[in-house]
């Protein structure tokens, strides 16, 4: 169990914009990934990093005139996924049917 | 040689050809790799489309001096672009100037919101040579001129318009600036600073593929989105994004012919765009030295080639416009363009109205071998059918 924060963007162009600029100029861990579904924003497209990262992350995009609309912290569940039953079916190789 | 299927290619000012080798590769890569739609949703391919989108809005930006690549956008040509830029800053009981050497592609909007949306025009007159008359502008602003829209280069005369006092005449009267740089953009070095507007095509000078091109809006310059719909962002409302570039991009963006078009951009900046002016000077001051001992011929560029693109317009008085372009085709495999390009009231400055003219125009690829060989079938075809 932990927790991961997610910077949100107006427009994919700034996400992009901010992706760039950490490339640059951090060395901080980051990704970008589509918005999880317990996050509300306008484009498909935020920052995912460690919270611990979060103030020189923000401080990096104010720098650089980045617009971001919000930071949000949200906790992860280890959750094992299962495939459905139909996709079990479909992997199947044709000399196990 | 710049010859494929036994044509020597002459019409640069339509579409540029060829492109550069890295140019066709580059639209082919874009398409044979998976690739997503850029800026819909984070998942890997449609990120690494935007990114690519990203670098190539910084790579136009920073090749007209634009400091904030957010304010280029991506459209399908130059028409295009002047159709968002007209239809998004006029509005309805609007005055607006432009001058006689406009291509069609202002001529019809503007036709278009005269005749829908009250929408009244001024044009400025020009001379023989293609001259705009600066004092006869000064004196067409009213208290409802919203915009002045003059082309950075003719492409009927090649003649360069005197931007500088043109935009100094439009800030002085307190309207905003639109200009076509269609005939101009990767041939001639540009500073976009200055201009509250300007629309260039993709595929002529700047060598990308067709259907490409682009608009530059200043910022703190608005216009109402010219078509809407999906950008990937603010997806819950039902109304355009405020921010730029979304306003203006409803839709699918072109990636190959963006990609080739980065591609155009950076075979310029390789070669250098003023080694490409000097040898389009070149080819043009040889092109019309070589026209003077043909008897029977009219030439419509002005002599100053320093003050023109290289765009070479002229009529044998033998021989008629459109026959001529197919005796050189079919005679000489020489391909031009006859006609009245799309530019009527240009025309009728230049006195070629309305049979128009037999239009040449090199670009980089063509050399003074094949300007002679233009030079030669030219002055052949006169001295056979001399009057």
């Amino acid at each position: 169990m932990g927790s991961s924060c997610y910077f949100t963007f107006p427009t994919t162009y700034n996400a992009i914009r901010a992706e760039k600029i950490l490339q640059n100029s951090s060395s901080c861990h980051y990704r970008m990934v589509p918005v999880p579904r317990t996050i509300s924003s306008s484009c498909g497209t935020a920052l995912r990093c460690s919270c611990d990262d979060i103030e020189i992350i923000k401080n990096l995009l104010i720098f650089h005139q980045i617009e971001y609309e919000h930071i949000h912290e949200v906790k992860e569940e280890n959750k094992s996924f299962s495939l459905p039953n139909f996709l079990k079916k479909k992997r199947k190789k044709p000399d196990e049917q | 040689m710049n010859n494929n299927q036994n044509h020597i290619y002459f019409d640069n000012a339509a579409t540029s050809w060829p492109k550069p080798e890295k140019v066709y590769e580059a639209a082919e890569k874009y398409l044979r790799h998976p690739s997503g739609n850029p800026g819909r949703s984070g998942q890997a391919l449609s990120l690494e489309g935007e990114r690519f989108i990203y670098n190539a809005r910084e790579k136009v930006a920073s090749f007209f001096n634009i400091s904030d690549p957010a304010r280029i956008i991506f459209t399908l040509n130059a028409t295009d672009a002047l159709n968002i830029a007209i239809k998004g800053i006029i509005e309805p009981g609007d005055h607006v100037i432009y001058t006689a050497m406009e291509h069609n592609s202002v001529l019809r909007p503007l036709g278009n919101m005269q005749r829908n949306y009250g929408v009244t025009t001024t044009m400025i007159p020009c001379s023989h040579k293609g001259e705009p008359d600066l004092d006869f502008l000064d004196d067409s602003f009213q208290d409802n001129t919203r915009l002045v829209i003059c082309n950075h280069a003719s492409n009927v005369c090649g003649k360069i318009m005197p931007l500088p006092e043109i935009i100094e005449i439009t800030r002085k009267n307190n309207a905003f600036i639109l200009v076509d740089a269609a005939q101009t953009a990767g041939l001639i070095p540009i500073d976009a600073t200055n201009v509250d507007l300007m629309a260039f095509s993709g595929h002529k000078g700047l060598l990308g593929p067709p259907g490409i091109g682009g608009l530059y809006v200043r910022e703190g310059v608005s216009l109402k989105p010219f078509r809407e719909g999906g950008t990937g962002s603010h997806s819950d409302r039902d109304q355009q994004p405020e921010n730029m570039p979304e306003r203006l991009e409803a839709g699918t963006l072109n990636t190959p012919g963006i990609a080739g078009l980065l591609e155009g951009i950076n075979f310029i900046e390789d070669i250098g765009i003023n080694n490409i002016r000097d040898h389009e000077i070149n080819l043009t001051s040889h092109f019309l030295d070589g026209l003077k001992d043909i008897t029977g011929i009219n030439i419509f560029t002005p002599p100053d080639y320093y003050q023109n693109v290289a765009v070479i317009s002229l009529l044998l008085e033998s021989v008629d416009a459109g026959e001529l372009g197919d005796i050189l085709e079919n005679t000489f495999g020489i391909i031009c363009r006859t006609g009245l390009h799309c530019a009527p009231l240009a025309h009728q400055a230049l006195g070629t109205y309305p049979e128009g003219t037999v239009r040449f125009s090199p670009g980089y690829f063509n050399t003074l071998e094949e300007v002679d060989y233009v030079i030669n079938a030219l002055s052949e075809i006169a001295s056979l059918r001399k009057l």
